[in-house]
């Protein structure tokens, strides 16, 4: 039942690693650009809605419909103001200025909100629960679940269905035969980049809401992104969702097992795949 | 050293091979000095001074180890300090807890990072451009955690190198700065001698363009796993001597993510791709670590933000700007042919 237990929590814990995960996913197989400060964006966001929070005293849900324009259109800047800039097939110029843009915005964090540790009041919903069998399971964790298996299939769908999502697909095969048809590359890496990071302020609200957020937090966050997106296999959004599942039953059941191994659990569970599998859990082998 | 004749067939004229030049001989004889002059430091220099310059080698040496895997190989690796922590670790076990002297074990610790990079190029080089960068820093994660669990090296707690005390102050002076002399050395003259040999027209070669480098018969494979193992020893002899001189390491500190930034902020300000700018980059660092470093995240700020906008709109760096403007290399590397009867 103990080990039961935790592959529930891990399933749960998933649900919030999907949410930083699709963002990444999404980035990388429209631009291959890894963006170094995915988890620090998150920070940023966590921080934002709890000052806003707190100032205007606003619940949890007033905080998310904020938050998620204002991701959105942080995106959008973002890839106008750099990331168009460093776009190509050298990854070394996309990498530079997205770790410079990491040590500026942790260490700027820093010094307007301090090395504190904080969370979003959630009046209630937080310490809520449901009993299923014999396990309680947390409404909140259940919500985030909820809600990243919505957002994996809203992004699914619109990468399936809509004209925007036809030409991201096109930009990422290839981008210059896509030109050729009439996309503009830069306007779909605005849209690609913008609705990344608007995920972000999904998993930025529930991220402070469930547990707490200092400044130094983010690169965590970027790593087990990361590893999702690995795990579960490059270029399938349902595969970074997947592959979130499987980090954080790895975790969870790592932390069962000691404290001090959770973390380290994920990571191992991570290389091993890649010693073993490294097209992912659910990605196609190269032929 | 200054010129190779060439081999001349009939038909082609004579020339000669120039592979020195003035601004060269300069920068090498100030160079030598320079290296003579830090290995005599406790001659000349004060205990706190031999310290900071130790920690200037230091930067100079891991940012050029960054510097041959970024700008030569194409690998930008953001966890190189697991090959930092790694050896500074096996010399504190080495010499503290198996009783091997300590300046003997600075040498036999770089057995672990060499023995360490090995399997993990074979697993890491999987991962596709920018993945591949994350996967380093995930190494360093794993390294940390588990330095932080292993009992063998005292946990999370750390280690002290107590058998430095058998040592008179002014023997550790000499051995740091001979060590600091040697690293200088290996980094640098090595990384020099290694771009003026053959290995050097590969590696300049695959750093313009790797695919077409792969057609003229470059190794492009081999060579990239090559320059990931000698990157992680230079790395780790760096690691070994700074943790020396600390005389304390902790998970936290052996694996601290600030060399990764420490390695970028030099050589992508001071100029990829050249050793001039790693040396530039370094001393710009050092010295506004030295005035700037007090306003903490500020300063931080400031140098996120220039390492921002110098992959932006000054992808050459400081040295790109001055070879643009003059000709005159520090540490040449190119072949030019002249003619001697002109």
């Amino acid at each position: 039942m103990e080990w039961f237990d935790a592959l529930v929590q891990g399933i749960l814990l998933g649900g919030m690693y999907a949410q930083y995960a699709l963002g990444m996913a999404l980035m990388f197989g429209v631009m291959r650009i890894v963006n170094i400060s995915h988890g620090d964006l998150v920070i940023l966001l966590s921080l934002i809605g709890i000052s806003i929070a707190t100032a205007w005293g606003l619940g949890p849900l007033p905080v998310l419909i904020v938050l998620v324009p204002l991701a959105v259109l942080m995106g959008w800047v973002l890839q106008k103001a750099v990331l168009n800039r460093v776009v190509g097939s050298d990854p070394l110029p996309s990498l530079i200025a997205t770790f410079g843009l990491s040590i500026a915005l942790q260490n700027l964090m820093l010094q307007i909100w301090s090395a504190n540790s904080r969370s979003l009041p959630g009046h209630g919903i937080e310490s809520q629960s449901i009993e299923i069998g014999g396990i309680y399971i947390g409404l909140l964790p259940l919500i985030v679940l909820a809600v990243a298996t919505g957002l994996t299939w809203g992004l699914d769908l619109t990468l399936k269905r809509t004209r925007f999502g036809r030409a991201l697909r096109a930009a990422s095969a290839d981008v210059e035969a896509a030109a050729m048809t009439g996309i503009n590359p830069r306007a779909v890496y605005a849209m690609a980049t913008a609705a990344a990071v608007g995920i972000l302020g999904f998993a930025a609200v529930f991220q402070a809401l469930r547990s707490t957020v200092a400044p130094a937090d983010g690169p965590a966050q970027l790593i087990y992104a990361f590893e999702a997106v690995i795990i579960g296999g490059m270029g399938t959004v349902w595969g970074a969702f997947a592959g979130s599942m499987v980090l954080g039953i790895s975790q969870a059941i790592g932390f069962r097992i000691d404290p001090g191994f959770g973390v380290l659990a994920g990571h191992i569970v991570f290389l091993v795949v890649l010693a073993t599998r490294p097209q992912g859990l659910f990605g196609k082998a190269l032929s | 050293m200054s010129a190779i004749p060439y081999v001349a067939t009939t038909e082609v004229p004579e020339v000669l091979v120039q592979r020195q030049t003035r601004s060269g001989r300069i920068a090498m004889t100030l160079a030598v000095l320079a290296m003579i002059g830090v290995a005599a430091m406790p001659w000349w220099a004060s205990t706190g001074t031999i310290r900071s310059i130790l920690v200037l080698c230091s930067y100079i040496a891991v940012a050029q180890m960054w510097n041959l895997l970024a700008g030569y190989a194409g690998l930008v690796s953001v966890g190189q300090h697991a090959f930092m922590g790694a050896a500074g670790y096996a010399l504190f076990v080495l010499a503290q807890t198996y009783g091997i002297n300590p300046f003997v074990a600075v040498f036999l610790s770089l057995l672990v990072p060499a023995a360490l990079a090995v399997p993990i190029y074979l697993l890491l080089h999987r991962l596709d451009g920018p993945y591949f960068s994350i996967g380093t820093w995930v190494v360093a994660e794993v390294f940390r955690l588990t330095a932080s669990n292993l009992p063998l090296v005292n946990s999370g707690a750390g280690m002290s190198l107590r058998v430095m005390k058998d040592y008179s102050a002014f023997e550790r002076n000499v051995a740091m700065s001979l060590l600091c002399a040697g690293m200088l050395l290996v980094t640098l003259g090595g990384s020099y001698w290694l771009l003026r040999s053959r290995f050097g027209l590969a590696l300049i070669a695959m750093r313009d363009n790797p695919g077409a480098a792969a057609s003229q018969g470059v190794n492009v494979v081999k060579l990239r796993f090559l320059i990931y193992v000698a990157s992680a020893v230079g790395c780790g002899l760096a690691g070994a001597i700074y943790f020396m001189a600390q005389l304390r390491i902790t998970p936290g500190s052996a694996f601290d993510p600030m060399w990764a930034n420490v390695a970028i902020f030099i050589v992508m300000v001071g100029g990829i791709g050249s050793i001039e700018g790693v040396l530039i980059g370094s001393l710009i660092f050092f010295i506004a670590d030295r005035w700037f470093g007090e306003y903490g995240a500020t300063y931080f700020v400031v140098l996120g933000l220039m390492t921002l906008l110098v992959a932006l709109y000054a992808r050459t760096g400081i040295w790109g700007l001055i070879t643009k403007r003059w000709d005159a290399p520090w540490f040449p590397i190119r072949r030019k042919l002249v003619d001697p009867n002109r």
